[in-house]
Formats: structure tokens, C-alpha cells, sequence
């Protein structure tokens, strides 16, 4: 009876032992061999922000290290996924933070995986660099409770308030005035950071003197927006301002275009902003504006370039998690460098202190660690697409490079 | 009020065949096909393959998708399947495993960016003061005349027949020599192309992205619950019934209240006439 | 060696294999990961309890889940409870939903009891995105504060509350309670032409399912310190079947150990990348389809059922 239960035993104790040892293996490996600097990536790797901010912090921590690295040391990077689901999240940043003991995180997606993961992320001590959520919540954590948040910045995108009220301005100073509208609709997916904005844009929309037609937030899964275009002609509106994230702006685009709706279109719409997205539509999002922290223009002297090389590197063009990483990784080098130590309480106040000019715009942090947003610091940037595909930034005028159109069908 | 005719028209059809696909399984087979969802995903999926790398013209990369994927459903059914029939949840649990893996698959294969498929019928049509997409009339069009060919072939031919006496009598249908295991092979395949039809008709104004099979199948399970599952008859009318309401309450109401229509629908028929609007009693 | 003995050794080598496990194998991360598959173990054990003896399977035990995160996080965020009120509270709000939701479908034979259980926890889900502005809408709430300072303490507790749960759903599966649950379970007419009322069976064990399962959600909240509305999806009340499957339906161990198993396996395979949920996914196929009737307890039964 022994001998069948030794038998029996051998492979579950050996997948046991395996199961056990792997990990054990591996992390003790990697923290041993390192006198280089660790920067952790919690993004979700599936997607193509999770990938570009990951291929973007390989690019600089490449041209860092060939520069011969910060404090004499060398960057390397360690990447964990922490997909769309906080749970994951909370695993990737405790794996990251206290398993292979980066230094510092630079990532981030979804603001409710980030949330979630910041009392770990704060617990294990680790600064963390926003690169992909832009709720305004995260920084008034830190606000409330600094002492214990106070690893937190945001260096990209520009959070969703100062994004509505750029959005205004832009409405208001260019859209108004040039194509003379003056009815508008607002209609977003039914998700929080929508709703949050929703005041925000009703109350600049009144101020600017335009009338507000309509208001609706649909159901983020909704695939068919025929109810919601018809109502949005019935009410008169000129203008639709989209407030589009996770919901499907491909299908949302290709609808508008394909009943030839009568109103132009335009506001935060994330995907929109990807560089293919013409593409992907086949060209029906002709006439559409959004908001773009990724364009190829002169915003800095960097920007071109790292555009640029970006594409030369990975053979398509970056999203706009990508200049944030890019930025976020050379930032944190410098704040290093002038701190002579990467210990977090050395490295937070010259963090603090950030005043550094990257492929973003300037970059500097207000007493809450969040990105500056304005004319002197990273703009709120609009961009518009316009025939075979261009991409035309339409505000703000400092950067413009062409004047807005209108969707073929409104022509008169 | 057209608007709202032609449009609960356009998603009732893809409902229809959803639905139709899911229940005839269930009803003959009596198979919980939770791959379903990953059919209609892979419809749509082929047939941006083929018309983007094979360069193949719109009918013929459509057709094949179709076809290819109703043979997926078949070796499914064959490989998977039939091994583990009669051990309680192991049908269920191994088809939603093999969906978890189709998705990935996707993902890794197609990457997470919405695809895009180009339309049939790119003109947009005018029918009573409305303007509608060529695509999605197309779709109602195509939709509507599958169904008819599968009444057809059901109630006129021989292994119609055969399907509908396995779904009346299993035993009884052994009896008389019907080879039970290739009717429901049969089943199968034709559940899996109703689903790829659907995918390759919605592609160009819908979804097309790794995660596109979830919603679409949850819908044809609730629409099958209310029309009665086994019923291919209540599939119908059920989607219909839901094509409808969702319809009306995102032009009456809003569109962030259509899921919970169906959610409520699904809720209000198991709690007053369970079997459904046509139920079969299962044994 | 009888079988009851070979049962006994098993729990204790089970239990002291994961007392001694943190502490060879350091560190939070490794403590975190063990802590989260003892609480998927209690939400596997009690689906399993219900479901695996009766046969009524349950495609929403999200809803308790969700519902005791919820009860936790709305405790100590909004009325400023301490950490340790939420456990009870949680049960019993999970108990509360059981039979809200049991009393009217437990009567409905066939698939139609599974699928009001999944309207429900989708009900719920939506309501909890409805009303954004007091439940944080997708981000969920956050700040709650640990059970323990802890996070080895924490796994303690969790351990011992596994083991006790595990223990008692065992004991009254064992009964003569049981018995009749699983006598619905094989033939549910032929039990009520004996004449039990099957229906009231059904029910107070849907709600003896529930409390753990709110319970194991409290937990859950004070380990993440956060609760979101992912916990009421779909996925948790597949992914809890999932690893009762596993383990083997119906033998309430199993589930746990499978839930701990599919647990580490899935942090494991964070070194495949982008491949790990298709390796993950792929490997339960396979297990699936060659271990139809689960992995844990058949395989325990093999090595204990030596004497048989």
C-alpha cells in the first residue's frame, strides 16, 4: 500500500515542488543580480497602451543606458500585467513592488486598477508614475492624504477635468466662431469619468452662450447608436460632443458616417486619437475632432523625434500612453540623478521640483503631483481628421496647422 | 416611428440567428454550447482575414468564413464534445474554456483594436423617410432568408426530419436507425454558421474586436429563455420581442436602460412561466 | 486504513502544509497571492455545497460575493465601522440576497434556477454602475482599511476560517441533512414523493452557501482594500465553478483546494506574458477533458481509497 501511494504521490508533490520553486527561483534571481536601477511597468500588456508604454520606456531606458545610465548605474525593466481588473492590478504592482523590488512603477491604464492599487503601491513605499489614467481622483488622494500618497504623480495624459474645460475653450474659440454653431448635444458612455464631466461641460457651454440641446449617456456595451444619432438629429443640434473611452468609437464613427448624420462630431474620444484610427474605419471618421496628447508635430523640440524614432523602432505609430512613458522614464532619471539616490523619500522632493521639457510639452507637477495643464505647460490639444487620413491639429492656435472642416455631408 | 420599424427589424434578424443557432442545439442536442459567442466572433474575424491578407473578394472570403467555421463547430462537437456527453457540467465547462481560448487566441492573433470589415452594400438607402445603411438591410434581407432555407430544409428533407425527431425523442428516434451522433454533428455545424453569418453580417457596422462574443451570446441565451428553449419557433418570436423593446426604449427612453431590458426580461419569465413563451418541458 | 482516518490525515497534512507554506516561501507578494486562493477556497467550498450536492447550479454566487465586498467596503468607508463588524455583516447581507432570489426560483426545475442567478448578480452589477455616485460607479470604493496590520495575520485568519468553513459545510454534508440534498440531487421527485419538501431543502442551503461566500467577499475587501463592481460579474461566479469543477463537484474539499490550485496557477504563469490566459485557458481544457470529473478529489479518493 506504501509503495502505491509513493507512486500515486510522485506527480502531484513534484508539480507541488515545481509549482512552489519557480517562483521562488526567479525572484530571488532577479533581485540578486541587480545593481542596476529597477523600473516596474504595471500595464495591461494586451492592449496597445500597455504595449507602447511598454516599448516606450524600453526606448528611453536604451538611450539612458547608452548615455551612460544614472548614477553611474544602469536601467533595466521588469513588466507584470495588470490587465482591466483591479484584481490582477493588486497582484502586478505587489509582485513588482516587494517580489522583484523595482525602485519605482511607471504605468498604468485603467483608473480603477490604479486606485485600487495605490494603498500597495503607497504601503510598499514605491514612487509611482502615471502614465494612462486620467481620472482626477488619484490625485486627490494625494491631496487628502499626502503622507501616505504622496509617491503618487500623474504625468500623463492631462486629467479629464482640465481635458473638458480645454474642450470647452475649444468650442467656444474656434468651433463657435468659425463654423457658427450654436446648438450642441452632449453624449458620452455611461461610465463615471463621463459623468463627472458632464457638469463641467454643461456649465461652459452655458457661459459661452451656446444652447444645449441634448444630454445623453449611453450604455458602454451599446454596438448600435442608430436611437441615439436619430434623437440627436431630432433635437436640432449642430455639434455632438463625445465623451468616448472604453466604448466603441470605431463602431460609433462608422454609424455616424454611414447614416450621414447631420451633426459634426467631436470631444474626448480615446481611440480616436490612435494614429491608424482613419485607417481602421476606412476613412469615415472624416470631420471628427478629439483631443490628442500623441500628435507628430512640433509641441517641443523632442517631440518630432521621439515620433520619429518611435515608428523607426516598433513600425507603427506610438499611442498615447507612449510620450508619457517616454517622459515619465527620463523625468524620474533626472530627479535620480539630482537626488544622488533612488531611495523615495530623496527622489520625491526633487520629483516634486520636475521642471523638464519632454516630448509631452513642460512638465511640471501642482501640490497635488498632477500634471500641469495649460498654454506654458502640456496643452490641451485638439486635432481634427480631415481628407485621406491627415491629421490636423486645430487647437491650440499657437499650434494649429490647418483650419477645421466639416464632415462631407454637411457641405453646403 | 419608421426609424424605429426598420431599425428593431435589423437587430431582431441578428438576434434571430443567434438565438435560433443556440436553442436548436440545446433543443436537439441538449448541449449547453458556451462556445457559441466565440462562432460568431471567428465569423466576423475570418472574414476580415481573408478580405485583408488573402485579398479575397468580399462574397466569396464571407462564404468561406461561414463554412469554415461551421467545420470548427462540427470537429468541436467530435473532438470535444461527444467524449464527455452525459458527465454533468464537463459540456458546459470544456466549450467555455474553448471560448476563453478562442478569445485569446484572437487577442493575440488580431490584437485588441477594434477591426474593420467593409460593407456588402456601402450605399446608404432610403426607406420610408429614413435613411438606413445598405449593410443593414442587407442584413435583414440575408438574416430572414437563412431562416426560411433552414424551415425549409427542416420540415422538407430528410435529415430535417431526423433533427426534429431527436428533438421530440431521442430514444425513439435511436430506435428507427437514426444515427443520433451525426445529427447532432449536423446541429452543430449549422448553429455555428447561423452564429458566423451573424459575425460576418454585423462586422461592418458593429464590433469587431477579440472580447465581440460575449454580449451576443448572453442576448441569444436570455431571448432563448424567453422564447422557450428548445423552441426554435419561440427563438423568433422572443427576438423579435426583444429586438423590439430594446429598440423602443432607446428611442423613447435612453440608451443606457437597454441591457437591463433583457436582464428584466429573462428575470420576469423565469419567475412567472419558466418554460418560456414555447417551452419544451426538458425531462 | 479506514477511510474516515485517511480523510482525517488529509486534512491535517492539507492544514499544516499550508501553515508551514508561508513561511518557507516569503515575502507579501507570495503571502498575497496564498491569502487570495483561501479566499476563492471559501467562495469555491460554499458554491459547492449548494450546488455540488444538489445539482442546482448556481451561475451567480457573484452576487454574495459582491454583495459582502460591498456590505465591508460601504462599513468602513462610509459609516466608519471597525474592520471586524463587516464579517458578520457580510454574511448576513449574503444570507438576506440568498433568499430574496432562492424563495421564488428554487422552485423551478431545469436550467432555470441557474439562470436567475445569473439575472441577478447582473442586476445588481448594473445597479451598482447605476448609482455611481454612492458606490463609485466602475472604479468601485476605496480606502478600506485591513483587517490586520498583518499580512501573514491575515492569512492566518483566512487559513482558519478555510478550514472551519470547510469543516462545518463537510459536517452537514455528512449528516443526514446532507444526505437529502443529495438525494434532490439525484432524483429531486423521487425525494419529494418521499415526502420532503425539497424546495425548503434547497433554500436553506442556498443560504447556508451564501454566508461564507459574503463572508469570504469581506475578507476579500479588507485584503485589496477595495471593492469594485468586477466582483459581481459574470466572470467570478464562472471562475468559482470553474475551480469547484476542478476540485470535483460536490466534494466541497476539492473545490477549495481546486480554487487554491487555479489560483497560484494563474499568478504562476505571469512569466508566459501575453500568453498566460491562453496557456491558462488552454490547460483547462485539457483538464477538462481528461479529468471530466475533476482533479482534486478523484485523485484523493485514489490514494485514500486505498483500503477499498
Amino acid at each position: 500500500m506504501f509503495k502505491r501511494l509513493v507512486r500515486l504521490l510522485r506527480l502531484p508533490i513534484i508539480l507541488l515542488a515545481i509549482v512552489l520553486a519557480i517562483p521562488m527561483a526567479i525572484g530571488s534571481v532577479a533581485a540578486q543580480t541587480s545593481t542596476a536601477i529597477r523600473i516596474g511597468v504595471p500595464t495591461a500588456i494586451q492592449l496597445r497602451v500597455g504595449r507602447d508604454t511598454v516599448d516606450a520606456v524600453r526606448m528611453a531606458i536604451e538611450e539612458i543606458n547608452a548615455d551612460g545610465g544614472v548614477i553611474g548605474r544602469q536601467l533595466e525593466m521588469v513588466v507584470a500585467d495588470e490587465t482591466e481588473n483591479p484584481e490582477q492590478g493588486i497582484s502586478a504592482v505587489r509582485k513588482l513592488t516587494t517580489d522583484e523590488k523595482v525602485d519605482v512603477l511607471i504605468g498604468g491604464y485603467a483608473s480603477g486598477v490604479v486606485l485600487a492599487e495605490m494603498p500597495h503601491t503607497a504601503q510598499a513605499q514605491t514612487i509611482y508614475l502615471g502614465v494612462g489614467a486620467a481620472s482626477p481622483s488619484i490625485a486627490a488622494k494625494v491631496k487628502s492624504d499626502y503622507a501616505n500618497f504622496k509617491y503618487f504623480f500623474r504625468v500623463s495624459p492631462v486629467n479629464s477635468t482640465h481635458l473638458a474645460e480645454g474642450l470647452v475653450a475649444f468650442v467656444s474659440g474656434n468651433v463657435a466662431v468659425n463654423l457658427k454653431y450654436a446648438r450642441v448635444a452632449i453624449v458620452g458612455e455611461n461610465a463615471k469619468w463621463a459623468q463627472e464631466l458632464v457638469p463641467t461641460l454643461k456649465k461652459g457651454i452655458a457661459d459661452a452662450g451656446l444652447s444645449l440641446r441634448m444630454t445623453e449617456l449611453f450604455d458602454p456595451q451599446t454596438s448600435d447608436f442608430s436611437p441615439l444619432f436619430s434623437k440627436a438629429r431630432e433635437s436640432g443640434a449642430q455639434l455632438m460632443l463625445v465623451l468616448l473611452s472604453h466604448a466603441s468609437s470605431d463602431t460609433f464613427v462608422k454609424q455616424w458616417y454611414d447614416a450621414r448624420v447631420p451633426l459634426m462630431i467631436g470631444g474626448i474620444d480615446t481611440k480616436a486619437q490612435d494614429a491608424d484610427f482613419y485607417e481602421r474605419v476606412g476613412g469615415k471618421a472624416i470631420g471628427e475632432f478629439t483631443t490628442a496628447s500623441a500628435v507628430r508635430a512640433p509641441v517641443t523640440p523632442k517631440t518630432i523625434a521621439f515620433w520619429d524614432a518611435f515608428v523607426k523602432r516598433y513600425g507603427r505609430a506610438p499611442v498615447y500612453t507612449a510620450p508619457g512613458a517616454y517622459d515619465a522614464t527620463y523625468l524620474y532619471a533626472s530627479a535620480v540623478q539630482r537626488a544622488h539616490g533612488t531611495s523615495a523619500d530623496v527622489v520625491i522632493p526633487q520629483l516634486e521640483k520636475t521642471d523638464y521639457v519632454g516630448v509631452m510639452g513642460r512638465i511640471a507637477f501642482d501640490d497635488a503631483h498632477d500634471v500641469r495643464a495649460g498654454p506654458d505647460y502640456v496643452s490641451v490639444r485638439f486635432t481634427q481628421w480631415q481628407d485621406d487620413g491627415a491629421r490636423v491639429i486645430v487647437w491650440p492656435r499657437a499650434l494649429q496647422t490647418g483650419n477645421l472642416i466639416v464632415p462631407p455631408w454637411m457641405r453646403p | 416611428m419608421n426609424e424605429i420599424l426598420i431599425y428593431g427589424a435589423v437587430i431582431s434578424s441578428v438576434y434571430a440567428l443567434l438565438a435560433v443557432g443556440f436553442t436548436l442545439v440545446f433543443g436537439v442536442a441538449r448541449t449547453l454550447n458556451l462556445a457559441h459567442g466565440s462562432f460568431y466572433a471567428l465569423g466576423a474575424y475570418g472574414t476580415f482575414l481573408m478580405t485583408t491578407s488573402l485579398r479575397l473578394p468580399l462574397t466569396v472570403a464571407a462564404t468561406l468564413a461561414v463554412l469554415i467555421v461551421a467545420a470548427l463547430g462540427v470537429v468541436m462537437e467530435r473532438v470535444l464534445i461527444r467524449p464527455l456527453r452525459g458527465t454533468g457540467l464537463a459540456v458546459p465547462m470544456v466549450t467555455l474554456a474553448v471560448a476563453l481560448v478562442i478569445e485569446q487566441a484572437l487577442f493575440l492573433g488580431f490584437g485588441s483594436e477594434y477591426r474593420n470589415v467593409p460593407s456588402f452594400i456601402a450605399a446608404s438607402v432610403g426607406v420610408g423617410g429614413v435613411d438606413v445603411s445598405g449593410q443593414r438591410l442587407f442584413t435583414v434581407a440575408v438574416s430572414w432568408s437563412v431562416l426560411s432555407c433552414l424551415w425549409v430544409f427542416v420540415h422538407r428533407t430528410r435529415q430535417g426530419s431526423a433533427i426534429l425527431a431527436l428533438s421530440q425523442d431521442r430514444e425513439a428516434a435511436q430506435y428507427v436507425g437514426i444515427p443520433v451522433d451525426r445529427v447532432y454533428a449536423l446541429v452543430m455545424g449549422i448553429s455555428a454558421a447561423l452564429a458566423a453569418t451573424a459575425g460576418v453580417l454585423t462586422a461592418p457596422f458593429l464590433t469587431v474586436q477579440p472580447g465581440m462574443g460575449l454580449m451576443p451570446m448572453i442576448k441569444a441565451f436570455s431571448i432563448v429563455i424567453v422564447g422557450g428553449l428548445g423552441s426554435v419557433r419561440g427563438s423568433i418570436v422572443a427576438a423579435l420581442l426583444l429586438g423590439y423593446a430594446e429598440t423602443l426604449i432607446a428611442y423613447k427612453v435612453s440608451t443606457s436602460w437597454t441591457e437591463l431590458v433583457s436582464l428584466a426580461a429573462v428575470f420576469t419569465t423565469l419567475v412567472l412561466r419558466p418554460a418560456g413563451l414555447f417551452g419544451i418541458r426538458t425531462r | 486504513m479506514s477511510r474516515a482516518r485517511a480523510n482525517i490525515a488529509g486534512a491535517i497534512g492539507f492544514t499544516t502544509v499550508m501553515v508551514v507554506l508561508p513561511l518557507i516561501v516569503r515575502g507579501r507578494y507570495f503571502i498575497g497571492v496564498f491569502t487570495l486562493g483561501l479566499i476563492y477556497g471559501i467562495w469555491a467550498a460554499s458554491w459547492d455545497f449548494m450546488s455540488g450536492l444538489t445539482g442546482r447550479e448556481n451561475f451567480g454566487h457573484a452576487l454574495f460575493i459582491g454583495a459582502g465586498a460591498y456590505t465591508a467596503a460601504f462599513l468602513n468607508t462610509v459609516w466608519m465601522a471597525n474592520p471586524w463588524w463587516s464579517l458578520p455583516a457580510a454574511a448576513c447581507v449574503a444570507v438576506a440576497f440568498s433568499l430574496v432570489v432562492g424563495i421564488p426560483t428554487l422552485r423551478l426545475s431545469g436550467p432555470y434556477f441557474a439562470l436567475a442567478t445569473l439575472a441577478a448578480a447582473a442586476i445588481l452589477q448594473r445597479l451598482a454602475l447605476i448609482f455611481w455616485e454612492r458606490t463609485g460607479g466602475e472604479d468601485g470604493l476605496q480606502g478600506i482599511a485591513p483587517l490586520l496590520g498583518s499580512p501573514l495575520g491575515l492569512y492566518y485568519l483566512c487559513l482558519f476560517s478555510l478550514v472551519a468553513i470547510v469543516a462545518i459545510l463537510l459536517a452537514i454534508s455528512a449528516s443526514p441533512w446532507g444526505l437529502i440534498l443529495r438525494a434532490i440531487g439525484a432524483d429531486e421527485l423521487a425525494c419529494r414523493a418521499s415526502g420532503h419538501n425539497t424546495t425548503l431543502y434547497k433554500v436553506v442551503a442556498f443560504a447556508i452557501g451564501a454566508a461564507p461566500a459574503g463572508l469570504g467577499g469581506a475578507l476579500y475587501a479588507h485584503h485589496q482594500l477595495q471593492a469594485g463592481p468586477q466582483l459581481l460579474s459574470v466572470f467570478v461566479s464562472v471562475s468559482v465553478i470553474t475551480m469547484a469543477y476542478v476540485g470535483g463537484i460536490g466534494s466541497v474539499y476539492g473545490a477549495a483546494i481546486g480554487a487554491i490550485l487555479l489560483t497560484f496557477l494563474t499568478e504562476l504563469l505571469r512569466g508566459a506574458g501575453e500568453w498566460r490566459l491562453l496557456v491558462y485557458s488552454a490547460v483547462l481544457v485539457l483538464v477538462v477533458f481528461f479529468r471530466p470529473h475533476g482533479l482534486v478529489a478523484p485523485l484523493w479518493h485514489a490514494l485514500s481509497g486505498v483500503g477499498e
